[in-house]
């Protein structure tokens, strides 16, 4: 979950350049999305929220090999759950990934 | 996603074919358990019958197990006169349990099992190769 927090700071850092790049041109450059003033906010979010669902399937698959080692568990349930997890885990690294490009592909502008 | 529907699918029909298989097991390790005493029945051998479920959730169709319900065809009789399960003549009901056809229903069970486990493989391959476009 660190290589996701990196991820957050990153995208607040962008939205806060953003800022600072927006407020200080004279004519902000119309934006692709309609009232997208705090869209970098709401990009956050669904980062965030992204983040909180593979957590919750890391937890879910953690929970099931628990109760498999304590003898209570299904082996079957264990196999789909940290299936489910990873799959979930990879969705958000590439993700991530291509937002930390796309990030840094913007940080190399020059202004 | 539906390849993690079908995921589920595969896993319900995974704990299916472990459920036959573990009948498969009862009966064959109560192959020669017959009664106490005279007058009782032996082992009767089980049967699971299975049907298939929508999940409600996922509006996929999965497999469950619905009865495990005996067979209904006679028990031998065996002439032990030795044995305390014997009657008055001295034969003994042995339980309906046929090793070979035991024998035959595990390999469906087994086949069937890796069938799935290979339906889980695929679909996860899938996933995982889709993932793999974004990077």
């Amino acid at each position: 979950m660190v290589n996701a927090l990196g991820t957050l700071d990153a995208l607040s850092a962008y939205g806060r350049a953003r800022g600072v790049v927006t407020s200080s041109a004279p004519q902000p450059l119309p934006s692709p999305v309609a009232g997208s003033q705090g869209s970098g906010a709401e990009f956050g979010e669904m980062v965030a929220s992204a983040v909180g669902q593979v957590g919750d399937a890391l937890s879910k698959a953690e929970s099931a090999s628990i109760r498999q080692v304590a003898g209570k568990g299904d082996l079957i349930d264990v196999a789909t759950a940290i299936g489910a997890a990873e799959t979930a885990l990879d969705t958000m690294v590439a993700v991530r990934d291509r937002v930390v490009n796309a990030y840094n592909e913007i940080m190399r502008l020059q202004i | 996603m539906d390849l993690e529907k079908s995921v589920q699918v595969s896993a319900s029909g995974l704990r299916a074919q472990s459920l036959r298989m573990r009948v498969i097991a009862e009966n064959l390790a109560n192959a020669d358990s017959v009664s106490a005493g005279p007058g009782g029945q032996p082992y009767r051998r089980r049967i699971p019958s299975f049907r298939a479920e929508m999940n409600r959730a996922s509006g996929a169709t999965q497999v469950s197990v619905t009865t495990i319900k005996g067979d209904r065809s006679a028990f031998p009789r065996a002439y032990q006169p030795g044995n305390p399960a014997a009657d008055a003549k001295g034969y003994v009901l042995m339980p309906n349990v046929n090793a070979l056809t035991e024998t035959a229903d595990m390999k469906a069970a087994q086949r069937g099992y890796e069938a799935n486990l290979n339906a889980i493989e695929a679909a996860r391959t899938l996933t995982m190769r889709t993932i793999d476009l974004l990077k």
